[in-house]
């Protein structure tokens, strides 16, 4: 390139001669095209996933089945115990709190490690160009998969307390309440990393929150032995309806029509409230991190 | 056709955790950086890029030229879409492909296989096309057998050889680089080099930052020039990098 035609150049281009045009930037449709490309991108998300869960366990000889292991010895080791301490049935009480135990570890999990959705992603966000759903879609999927490693400890229950925890046509529900719980955790899950980036507060909050939910919900303990009066107040408690909606497919028992009703709305609410609160903030996302 | 277009844009940053009271009814201008001020709401507010605009079209191979905290690699992110404008416009045409930090990313406990698999996915490859490609990126390496061990075993400049490598392998209508050769023996910045000419000239716009004069001679036609967050000058390479030596010393220009 000549000297001439540098100068020919003129400085003042950066300021363009034509009017353009602008599309008018409608957040609505920005939030909708990043959950639209967030579920294109599962590639890149359920290998973030694999990747976290592989990482974890790389170099150690039964890798990822230490989930399995550490859930195992958990459960049974407090199945036997709680079963003598609150006098009650080891027949009736071990499976169900084996059930439960499963299905609150997928809860309680998700929901701490949504907290830091986008803030452990800050590097990530600000190198390169992704939506903002993929990384809620990362953790959704890694708890997931992390159950499918769980759920072995079930089956050890199945054969030995055949009576009360059994393999029939209400187990199949157990995927469509996976995916239940998929919604739930991306939707909810997209609100708290959202609070949780602007408020760093809410994050240490949380995760102290999820040790007296757990206590509150009834999966240690079952509801029936609550005074009536009370019962059921406890039983509106949305993380029950959760709790119990994976529980109930575990031990091939009927999901109850309460359950089914909490769950709905839970869901449904869920959808609406991050729908808005994603397309209100996301484009301030990058700015709080 | 490529095509960018920043009308009035503004990237402003609310700081939360800065004492408000420090600063109540000041104006502080640092002489690097871009300017602080409070808002509204009194929250603090660091104005990265103030009242952008830019037009650039087919053909533009532009060089950000600026000191350290002048806006030029918040300018890339502001093209790449990372940073939505606070206020002001922005229209991208175009695919775009941003190599920012370029290290971002790297898995250690991974191989450089696996690395380069993680990489290509997260850039929108899929499993056949990072295939097609990985003959090409293990070339452009040059690490051989090195790329079966786990990335934590490599030296820096190894790791910027792979991280280039993936990078490199996808050509974008408007590619964005910010100082991609910082580590990396002469040899890779050879190889390096060559494969960035053919990325350049397979990109309709290319828009870089880069510390060392000679890259941005060698390769724009266009120089730009930023401070304290504004665009102070367009047009020439070598009228930016007079200006920006005129006034090297003299760090505030406003």
């Amino acid at each position: 390139m000549t000297i001439e035609s540098l100068l020919s150049i003129n400085p003042t281009s950066a300021i363009a001669d034509e009017a353009v045009i602008f599309p008018k930037q409608n957040q609505t449709k920005l939030a909708l095209a990043d959950l639209k490309n967030g579920l294109k991108a599962w590639r890149a998300w359920l290998m973030l996933a694999y990747q976290d869960i592989k990482l974890r366990y790389r170099r150690s000889i039964i890798g990822p089945f230490w989930i399995t292991l550490s859930m195992a010895i958990t459960v049974y080791s407090m199945g036997y115990l709680y079963s003598h301490l609150f006098h009650t049935d080891l027949q009736v009480y071990f499976p169900f709190l084996v059930a439960g135990m499963l299905s609150w570890s997928l809860i309680s999990t998700a929901l701490i490690e949504v907290t830091e959705g986008f803030t452990t992603a800050t590097g990530s966000i600000k190198q390169i160009k992704l939506p903002y759903s993929l990384y809620i879609h990362r953790i959704a999927i890694r708890n997931i998969i992390v159950f499918f490693h769980n759920i072995l400890v079930i089956v050890p229950i199945i054969i030995i307390f055949h009576k009360n925890a059994k393999l029939n046509l209400h187990s199949l529900m157990l995927f469509p309440s996976l995916l239940i719980m998929y919604i739930n955790t991306f939707t909810w899950g997209c609100i708290i990393a959202l609070i949780c980036a602007r408020f760093r507060d809410i994050t240490q909050m949380v995760k102290s929150l999820v040790q007296i939910i757990f206590f509150l919900t009834p999966v240690m303990w079952d509801p029936v032995i609550l005074p009536a009066n009370i019962r059921f107040y406890f039983l509106l408690n949305p993380f029950y309806a959760l709790v119990d909606t994976i529980r109930s497919p575990l031990l091939g028992a009927t999901i109850s029509n309460l359950t089914l009703l909490i769950t709905a709305l839970v869901t449904i609410f869920g959808c609406i409230i991050s729908f808005v609160m994603f397309s209100k903030y996301r484009s301030k996302i990058v700015y709080w991190l | 056709m490529a095509r960018i277009d920043i009308r009035g844009a503004h990237v402003e940053f609310p700081i939360y955790n800065v004492s408000t009271r420090s600063f109540k009814k000041q104006f502080i201008r640092l002489a690097t950086g871009g300017a602080i001020s409070a808002d509204a709401k009194q929250h603090i507010v660091v104005s990265a890029l103030n009242n952008i605009n830019l037009t650039l079209t087919h053909g533009d191979r532009v060089g950000v030229i600026g000191h350290n905290g002048a806006g030029k690699s918040t300018l890339l992110r502001l093209l790449a879409g990372i940073y939505e404008p606070t206020k002001g416009d922005i229209n991208i045409q175009g695919s775009v492909s941003a190599m920012l930090d370029i290290m971002q990313g790297m898995e250690a406990e991974f191989t450089g296989y696996e690395n380069i698999t993680i990489r290509g996915t997260l850039l929108g490859l899929s499993p056949k096309q990072i295939r097609q490609k990985i003959q090409e990126i293990v070339s452009l390496t040059g690490l051989g057998d090195y790329l079966a061990m786990p990335v934590r075993t490599y030296s820096s400049g190894m790791m910027v050889r792979l991280a280039f490598a993936v990078s490199a392998c996808i050509s974008p209508d408007i590619l964005l680089i910010d100082e991609v050769f910082a580590a990396g023996d002469a040899d890779f910045v050879q190889t390096a080099q060559k494969k960035m000419v053919s990325l350049l000239e397979q990109s309709s716009i290319v828009v870089m930052a880069n510390h060392s004069d000679g890259i941005i001679q060698d390769f724009c036609n266009k120089g730009l020039l930023m401070n304290g967050g504004q665009i102070i000058y367009f047009g020439s390479v070598e009228e930016a990098f007079k200006i920006y030596y005129q006034t090297g010393t003299k760090h505030d220009y406003n």
